[in-house]
């Protein structure tokens, strides 16, 4: 059986790695504007993510600007699909 | 791609999780490929192959660097290509670079080898009109692979999101240039 993940648990961190399973890396304000958050908030769950190893950040230049690119690592992506496994779960006992 | 938003109540797990899919279909449903893509890809290849199978066919030296001259004019197209997508978007999907780099979809894959053999006969059998409609089929069959993983992508992102990584496709590009010398020079 699947296990709830309590470090992606809230639903504002799980959005964060749901979203970022979209693509290899996105940059900080494009991954905010999908978000709907402030950049301190992004920048909360992006710290504490990256503290378990579930995403990664690397500097980098946009379009002139210096910016920052975030990606889930293996790690994330794998507790991520075990979350949403034990969502489903619950979901289907409740139903 | 338009949805209605979800009201969230963290204390059911169909809400939570809906809300989460969202956000992902919004950042997914904002992506825009670069203007021009698909006939830049489409000419890109069909100048690779048929510089490939004059190459291959010519033993000469002029022939390997007509060949490496196509690798160099469909790499670079390909880097500019993705350049232009991160810089557009604000992300990296490796999916797509595999699919442009590689033609790891099976339209593309199919579109490519069958061009690529076809057109190495032709470029043997001296029929360059041949060799010119073969590349230029596979050129179209490899961008149309590509605007279909596209549409898959658009679909369901995460499961398309993966692919090769730019450290490995940049070593997959010196081996493929190393294996189109030793072709060249072997044959």
């Amino acid at each position: 059986m699947a296990k709830l993940d309590p470090l992606i648990h809230a639903p504002a961190r799980l959005q964060v790695v749901t979203t970022l399973s979209a693509v290899s890396e996105a940059e900080f304000a494009t991954l905010r504007a999908a978000l709907e958050v402030s950049d301190s908030v992004l920048s909360k769950h992006v710290s504490a993510l990256a503290d378990a190893g579930y995403v990664r950040s690397r500097k980098g230049v946009q379009a002139g600007r210096r910016t920052t690119w975030i990606g889930l690592t293996s790690a994330g992506r794998e507790a991520l699909r075990e979350h949403v496994a034990a969502l489903r779960q619950l979901i289907d006992m409740v139903d | 791609m338009e949805s209605n938003p979800v009201q969230q109540n963290p204390d059911d797990p169909r809400s939570v999780l809906a809300v989460a899919d969202q956000a992902r279909q919004r950042l997914a449903a904002g992506l825009r490929l670069p203007a021009g893509l698909h006939p830049a890809l489409a000419a890109a290849v069909a100048i690779q192959i048929g510089a490939a199978a004059y190459g291959i066919a010519n033993h000469t030296t002029a022939g390997l660097a007509v060949a490496l001259a196509g690798v160099a004019i469909f790499m670079g197209v390909a880097a500019l290509t993705l350049y232009r997508f991160q810089r557009i978007n604000g992300v990296r999907v490796d999916g797509l670079t595999s699919q442009i780099v590689l033609g790891t979809g099976l339209t593309s894959t199919l579109a490519y080898v069958g061009a690529f053999g076809a057109a190495t006969w032709a470029a043997f059998e001296s029929r360059w009109w041949l060799v010119a409609a073969a590349a230029v089929a596979g050129g179209v069959g490899y961008a149309f692979g590509t605007l279909r993983w596209w549409h898959a992508y658009r679909h369901d992102p995460a499961a398309h999101a993966g692919g090769v990584s730019p450290r490995m496709l940049a070593a997959l590009a010196v081996l493929a240039c190393l294996g189109l010398v030793a072709l060249l020079v072997a044959g």
